[in-house]
C-alpha cells in the first residue's frame, strides 16, 4: 500500500509539473510565441508606390519616374538554388557568382521572394517571363526607378536619392521613415522628400509553411508621391548650363520681383541617374573628386565678393550722406594709406560715384569706404542680407562671412586699420559671399528696394504654396539712392569706359557689375552680377567663375546667357 | 457516477470527442480529400475501440492470468512479423499491414508487457498462499524478466521505435517497483541502467542523436531537427490562456507544426483551447489514472491491484512523455497521446487496456 500511495503522489506532481510547464509557455511567454506565430503565417507583399515627379514652371518633366524588372527568386521552389541561379545567369547574361552571392546577402527566410537582380533590360525580363513556365522558381517585379531624361541638366537643384543614412534617420524616424528608405539627398529630393515620398502599400497574406497563399487577409493601395512643380524654366536652365559649359562655377537667373529661381547651375556638376544605378564606383569617384562635383557652389559656396561689395559701400555712403552725387574722387591708379599703396586696376582720374560705378574704380571706393567706416560698411552689407543664408529652400546654403570691426575688437583684439577698412571696401579680405546673395543683392537694386526670398518652389501638386513663403523684407534704403546706384550700374554696361561695355551690343538693357575677386597664389574668381531689361527687369543673373580670370570672362558669359535668352524668346 | 467503470468510460469518450475534435479542426482544410476525412477515419476507429472496450469490460481479467506466457509468444511474433515483413514508412519500420489497415505492434505489446510482468510478480507460493516476489533474489526477481524483456526490446529497438523501447524499460522499472521487488535491488538496478546510460549514446541512430543534441537546444537547427520542437512550442504559447479558438488554430492548420494530428496533437489542442482548455485536458488525463489507482488501491487480489496498477502506469507515462515532448521538455519521440492521437493502434491498445480496467472494477468483489 505505501508503494501505490507514493506511485499516486508521483504522478499527481508530474501533473503539476506539466500544468506549470504549459502556464510558462501561454502565459509568462505567451507574448513572444504569439508573434512568432504571427510571423510565421502572415506575409507582406509589397507594392511599391510613385515618387513625386519634378516639374519646371511650364509643367515639362525634369526628374520622372519609369519601371524597371527586378528579378526574384523563390527560394522554398529549390533546396538549392545554384542550378537555377546558373540557369538565370545564362539568360540574363549577368555573372553567376554575382547571381548567387545577392542570393546569399539578400536572403531573409524561405517564403520570402530573394531579390538577385535589380533593373534588368526589358528585352530580357520579356525572356525570362517566357521561361517562366518551363524553369519556374522565380518572378520578375515591376518597381518604378527614377528616371533624369534630363540628364546632368540641374543636377544641384534635384539632387539625387540613396538610401536613408543614419543621421536622417535618426532625425526623420518620427515622420514615419524606415531604415532602408529611399530618400533625397542635397536639393529638392531632400529639401521636399516629405511631399515627393511615395507610401509602399502591400497586402498582407496568410501563408502556410510552405508559403503558399492561403488568403488575403489586408490590402493597403500604394499611394505616390506629390508632384512638384520648380519655378526652374528648363530653356533657361539649358542655356545658362551650355554657357558656362566646363567652366567650374554657377550662374543663377532669378525673378527680382518674386524671388522664383530660374535657373540654378553649378559646375562641374554629375548625372543623379548614377545614384539609381547603384553604380559604386562610380559614386566613389563622385566623392573623392577634388573638383568636388557634388558641391552646389551657387548656395554653397563661400567666395570673396570683389568689386561687387562695391555697391553695398555706395548705397551705405549716399544713405549715410558721406558722399552725394556731386562728390568727386581722384584716381590716380592707387592711395597709400599708412605705409601701404593700395594699387587701382587703371588711373580713372575724378569721377563721382556714377562713374566711379561705371569704371569700378577702387580709389574712390578706398576713399568712400574710409569716410563711411567699417562698422556702417558692416550693417550695410547685414540690410543687403549677407552673413547669413537667403533661406533658399535647398539644403546645405551657407551665409558667407562679413567681418565685423566691433567683433574683432571685443572677441580677438585685434585693431582695425584703415587699410584693413581699405580692403573691405572692396570686398577683399575676410569678405565671403555665395552666389544667390548676391544675385539677391542685385534683386534689391533691380526691384528698387526690397530684399527677396529667393526659392525653386512653385507648387506642389497643383496646389499653391506661397503661403508659405518667407515674407521678402524692405531695405532701409531711400528710392533716390538706388536710383543713384542704378544709374550708375547701367553705366557699367551703357557707359563705353564701363566694365561691362561689351553688354551694350545686345538687344535688351542690361545693367550690372563685374567683380574680381583676389586669391592667393591662384587665379582670382570672376563675378558678374546684373538685371535686365532696365526699365522693368524681369531677370536678374549671377555668373560666378571659380579661378576663372576676371569679372571681364564673367561679363563674356553673362552676355552669351543674355543673347541666347533673346533669340530664345524667353525675353 | 459512483462507479469508478462509469468514471472511466465518460472520461475516455469525452477525451475521444475532444481528439476527433482537434483532427477535424486540422485537417478539414487540406486540400486532399483523403486529408479532409481523417476525422471521418478516426470516428470509426473509435466506434471499433469502443467495440474492443465493451468486450474487454466484459471479459473476466484472471483469464489473463492463464494466457500470459501465450500472449508474451504472441507479442514476440507480431514484433518477429514486423521486422522480417515490415513495411517501410516514415522511414521506420514499425507497421504490420494487417488488410486496409497499418497496424503498429509495439502499442499492444506494451499491454502484455504489463500483464505478463503483473502474473510474474503475483505469483504466489504453493506452501504458504504468499506473494513469492518477497522471497526472490536478484536473479529471479530483476535478471530473469529482463531476460524475458531483452529479445522483445532488441526488436524494438532495431524497427527503430526508440520511443516504444523506452516506454516499455520504464514500465519494467514502474512494475519492479509496484511489484514490490525488495527496494535495494530497484535501487542497483536503476544505478546501473545511469551508469550504462552514456554508452548507449553509440548505439543510436543519427536522427537520434540529433534529435537529443536538438532537445537540449532547439535553435541549433531550427529548420531541421529542431523545428518541431520549435513550432510546437510555438503553438502552445501562442494560444495564451483563451486559446485562439476551434478551427482557428494557425500554426497546425497552415502546416507550420508537423504531425499536428498524431504525436504532437496536444499542441493543437492548447492553440486553440489555451491554459484554460490545456488545464482542464491535464485534469482529465489525471482522473482516468487516478480511477486506476483507485482500483487498484480496492482490489485484494494481487493479480488484479498489479494489473491495474501497470495499466495505469503505462498511461500515465504515455501522457507525461507525450505532453513533455510537446511542451520541449522531453526530446522528440514517437509516442502519441492516448484516446486522442490519431491512430487506430494506438486508441485500441489504450481502450483495451481501460477495458481491462473496467472488469478488475467490476470483478474484483469476487475475490
Amino acid at each position: 500500500m505505501p508503494r501505490i500511495r507514493f506511485f499516486n503522489f508521483v504522478v499527481l506532481v508530474v501533473f503539476v509539473v506539466l500544468f506549470l510547464g504549459l502556464a510558462n509557455l501561454s502565459i509568462i511567454h505567451g507574448y513572444k510565441y504569439s508573434e512568432l506565430s504571427r510571423k510565421n503565417c502572415i506575409r507582406l507583399i509589397p507594392q511599391p508606390g510613385r515618387r513625386g515627379r519634378i516639374l519646371d514652371r511650364h509643367g515639362d518633366v525634369i526628374v520622372d519616374n519609369m519601371i524597371s524588372y527586378n528579378l526574384m527568386v523563390l527560394p522554398s521552389e529549390f533546396s538549392n538554388p545554384d542550378q537555377i541561379l546558373s540557369r538565370l545567369s545564362r539568360i540574363t547574361g549577368k555573372d553567376s557568382a554575382a547571381l548567387k552571392r545577392s542570393y546569399r546577402q539578400n536572403f531573409i527566410s524561405l517564403s520570402i521572394p530573394v531579390v538577385v537582380s535589380e533593373n534588368i533590360e526589358i528585352k530580357k525580363a520579356i525572356a525570362l517571363e517566357e521561361m517562366k513556365p518551363e524553369l519556374g522558381g522565380f518572378t520578375i517585379e515591376p518597381q518604378p526607378l527614377r528616371h533624369y531624361p534630363e540628364g546632368e541638366l540641374g543636377a544641384h537643384v534635384l539632387g539625387y536619392l540613396g538610401e536613408i543614412d543614419r543621421w536622417r534617420l535618426t532625425k526623420l524616424a518620427d515622420y514615419g521613415y524606415n531604415t532602408k528608405d529611399i530618400v533625397g539627398f542635397g536639393g529638392v529630393e531632400e529639401q521636399y522628400d516629405y511631399y515627393l515620398r511615395q507610401e509602399d502599400g502591400g497586402v498582407s497574406v496568410e501563408v502556410d509553411r510552405k508559403g503558399k497563399f492561403v488568403r488575403m487577409i489586408g490590402f493597403r493601395p500604394a499611394q505616390s508621391g506629390r508632384d512638384i512643380q520648380l519655378a526652374l524654366d528648363l530653356k533657361i536652365q539649358r542655356i545658362a548650363e551650355s554657357k558656362l559649359g566646363d567652366r567650374r562655377g554657377a550662374v543663377i537667373v532669378m525673378d527680382p520681383s518674386s524671388g522664383e529661381v530660374m535657373a540654378m547651375v553649378s559646375k562641374p556638376s554629375f548625372n543623379p541617374a548614377v545614384f539609381v544605378e547603384k553604380n559604386a564606383a562610380a559614386v566613389q569617384e563622385l566623392f573623392n573628386d577634388p573638383k568636388a562635383p557634388l558641391f552646389n557652389r551657387a548656395i554653397s559656396g563661400a567666395y570673396p565678393a570683389g568689386s561687387l561689395f562695391k555697391l553695398i559701400v555706395a548705397s551705405g555712403a549716399l544713405e549715410t550722406k558721406k558722399i552725394n552725387l556731386s562728390t568727386a574722387f581722384t584716381c590716380d591708379g592707387g592711395l597709400t594709406i599708412g605705409r601701404r599703396r593700395f594699387a587701382c586696376w587703371n588711373t580713372h582720374g575724378t569721377q563721382n560715384i556714377i562713374g566711379a560705378i561705371a569704371r569700378s574704380c577702387n580709389v574712390f571706393f578706398f576713399k568712400t569706404g574710409i569716410l563711411l567706416g567699417p562698422q556702417l560698411i558692416h550693417d550695410y552689407a547685414v540690410k543687403f542680407g549677407l552673413s547669413k543664408p537667403t533661406g533658399i529652400d535647398l539644403s546645405a546654403e551657407t551665409g558667407g562671412f562679413m567681418p565685423d570691426p566691433l567683433w574683432d575688437k571685443v572677441y580677438k583684439r585685434k585693431t582695425w586699420y584703415d587699410g584693413d577698412t581699405a580692403n573691405f571696401s572692396i570686398g577683399q579680405g575676410e569678405v565671403l559671399v555665395t552666389p544667390v546673395q548676391m544675385a539677391c543683392v542685385m534683386a534689391v537694386f533691380a526691384n528698387r528696394g526690397t530684399l527677396v526670398w529667393p526659392h525653386v518652389i512653385k507648387d506642389i501638386q497643383g496646389r499653391d504654396v506661397s503661403a508659405g513663403f518667407r515674407k521678402a523684407s524692405s531695405v532701409p534704403i531711400q528710392k533716390s539712392t538706388i536710383e543713384t546706384v542704378r544709374k550708375g550700374l547701367r553705366n557699367v554696361v551703357a557707359d563705353p569706359e564701363g566694365t561691362s561695355y561689351l553688354l551694350a551690343s545686345l538687344p535688351v538693357e542690361v545693367a550690372g557689375k563685374t567683380g574680381t575677386a583676389q586669391v592667393t597664389g591662384k587665379l582670382p574668381h570672376g563675378w558678374f552680377i546684373g538685371f535686365f531689361p532696365f526699365e522693368k527687369p524681369k531677370y536678374v543673373l549671377c555668373v560666378f567663375l571659380e579661378h576663372g580670370g576676371s569679372g571681364y570672362a564673367a561679363s563674356v558669359v553673362a552676355k552669351e546667357v543674355i543673347a541666347d535668352m533673346c533669340s530664345g524668346g524667353v525675353l | 457516477m459512483r462507479d469508478a467503470g462509469v468514471r472511466i468510460t465518460v472520461i475516455a469518450l469525452i477525451l475521444c470527442v475532444l481528439g476527433i475534435m482537434s483532427i477535424y479542426s486540422n485537417t478539414h482544410q487540406k486540400d486532399d480529400r483523403y486529408w479532409q476525412l481523417t476525422y471521418q477515419r478516426q470516428i470509426f476507429w473509435v466506434i471499433l475501440g469502443l467495440v474492443i472496450f465493451s468486450i474487454a469490460s466484459h471479459f473476466n481479467y484472471r483469464n489473463l492470468w492463464d494466457f500470459s506466457y501465450f500472449l508474451y509468444a504472441f507479442a514476440l511474433f507480431l514484433l518477429f512479423l514486423v521486422f522480417v515483413l515490415g513495411v517501410v514508412r516514415l522511414g521506420a519500420q514499425r507497421w504490420l499491414k494487417v488488410a486496409w489497415f497499418n497496424f503498429q505492434p509495439s502499442e499492444l505489446v506494451k499491454l502484455m508487457f504489463v500483464i505478463f510482468y503483473a502474473r510474474y510478480f503475483s505469483a504466489k507460493s504453493v506452501h504458504d498462499v504468499s506473494l513469492r516476489v518477497g522471497k526472490f533474489g536478484a536473479f529471479r526477481a530483476i535478471l530473469l524478466p529482463l531476460l524475458f524483456l531483452s529479445v522483445p526490446l532488441y526488436l524494438i529497438i532495431e524497427q527503430p521505435d526508440l520511443g516504444s523501447a523506452v516506454m516499455i524499460m520504464m514500465i519494467f522499472v514502474v512494475m519492479l517497483f509496484l511489484g514490490h521487488v525488495k527496494l535495494r535491488y530497484l535501487l542497483a538496478f536503476i544505478g546501473l541502467i545511469l551508469v550504462f546510460l552514456p554508452l548507449g549514446w553509440h548505439f543510436l541512430r543519427d536522427y537520434q542523436k540529433d534529435r537529443l543534441i536538438v532537445f537540449l537546444n532547439p535553435n541549433i537547427d531550427p529548420l531541421g531537427a529542431g523545428y518541431t520542437i520549435i513550432q510546437s512550442k510555438i503553438a502552445i504559447g501562442s494560444g495564451g490562456f483563451l486559446g485562439k479558438g476551434w478551427l482557428s488554430g494557425t500554426q497546425s492548420q497552415l502546416y507550420f507544426l508537423p504531425e499536428s494530428h498524431t504525436d504532437f496533437i496536444f499542441a493543437t489542442f492548447i492553440e486553440e483551447w489555451g491554459l484554460l482548455g490545456g488545464g482542464a485536458l491535464l485534469g482529465l488525463y489525471y482522473l482516468l489514472i487516478r480511477q486506476g489507482i483507485l482500483i487498484a488501491a480496492k482490489t485484494y487480489d494481487h493479480f488484479g491491484r498489479l494489473l491495474a496498477l501497470g495499466i495505469s502506469a503505462m498511461l500515465s507515462l504515455q501522457v507525461f512523455i507525450n505532453v513533455a515532448m510537446n511542451l520541449g521538455l522531453a526530446p522528440v519521440v514517437g509516442i502519441p497521446l492516448p484516446l486522442m492521437s490519431y491512430g487506430g493502434s494506438s486508441l485500441f491498445s489504450t481502450l483495451l487496456s481501460l477495458g481491462i480496467l473496467v472488469n478488475i472494477n467490476k470483478t474484483r468483489a469476487v475475490f
